[in-house]
């Protein structure tokens, strides 16, 4: 019970704000509505939204493969470099 | 519309071309006239069509970095990036810009939902309503009106833009809007 004391009255009190903003929030929601179908999206639109996919798909290809050196003749690490020997 | 989250995250972990060109598609078409709506309440029609094509783009391009979980950070960063790519376009040509959409206009869009949805009495009366709040604002608190209820912007976003601190834009609104409900009643 929360009787009449200043926090009953708070929480019982009507928010003035409210239809107003309902009001505004529900112009949002038509308006957005309305141009949804005053304007589709547009085929062109679409067609760039795949190609842009399509150019920064074969972008990852190109990084994630990097092109491999020619293949080296294997060296043998332990091996002494080759030369004369100078002893 | 959690929908729209559930694509965006599957199109962050798939790799194949079509499965992210379809995931392209179908995340575009629940954006994009939401974000077009907002570009051409920004910026005059000629130019407005450009822009929103920018957006589009920019935001597909950018879609594998958006790190966030849920349907409102997704919001919030394409219009982030909406935002952008309006001041990049108004930065270079200020005659472009629009404010506010003519009234003429904003009642057709209100016609054309109508044709999307069907609209009761009380959708009508509040539709007339909100649009009467609108027109007795003086321009700088139909602007605030505007980008918070109807385009959606929360206090910190139109802080941010504006450079005004949080509290200050809450309270701005806050009289905006009793300002604009004395005038109306």
């Amino acid at each position: 019970m929360l009787g009449r004391s200043p926090i009953a009255r708070f929480l019982t009190m009507p928010n003035k704000h409210t239809d107003a903003e309902a009001a505004l929030k529900k112009l949002g929601q038509h308006l957005r509505l309305g141009w949804a179908k005053k304007h589709p999206v547009s085929d062109k639109s679409l067609e760039s939204v795949k190609n842009t996919v399509r150019e920064q798909w074969e972008k990852e290809q190109v990084t994630e493969r990097p092109s491999k050196p020619a293949p080296a003749p294997a060296k043998d690490k332990s091996r002494k470099p080759e030369g004369p020997d100078r002893d | 519309m959690e929908q729209l989250i559930k694509l965006v995250k599957t199109y962050r972990l798939s790799s194949g071309l079509a499965e992210r060109q379809r995931l392209a598609d179908a995340i575009v078409r629940l954006i994009a006239s939401d974000l077009c709506a907002f570009v051409f309440s920004a910026i005059k029609p000629h130019a407005a069509e450009d822009v929103s094509q920018e957006v589009l783009i920019s935001i597909t391009n950018s879609l594998k970095t958006f790190k966030g979980n849920s349907n409102g950070e997704f919001w919030e960063w394409c219009y982030m990036i909406t935002r952008r790519r309006i001041y990049d376009h108004l930065r270079k040509k200020k005659s472009d810009r629009l404010q506010p959409m003519p009234h003429e206009e904003l009642l057709d869009l209100v016609d054309a939902s109508a044709q999307a949805a069907p609209m009761t009495a009380a959708d009508r009366h509040d539709l007339e309503y909100a649009l009467k709040l609108l027109d007795s604002s003086k321009p700088e608190c139909r602007g605030y009106l505007w980008n918070h209820y109807v385009i959606g912007f929360d206090y910190g976003e139109i802080a941010e833009e504006q450079n005004l601190k949080y509290d200050n834009v809450r309270m701005k609104i806050g009289r905006c809007l009793d300002e604009a409900q004395s005038l109306v009643s």
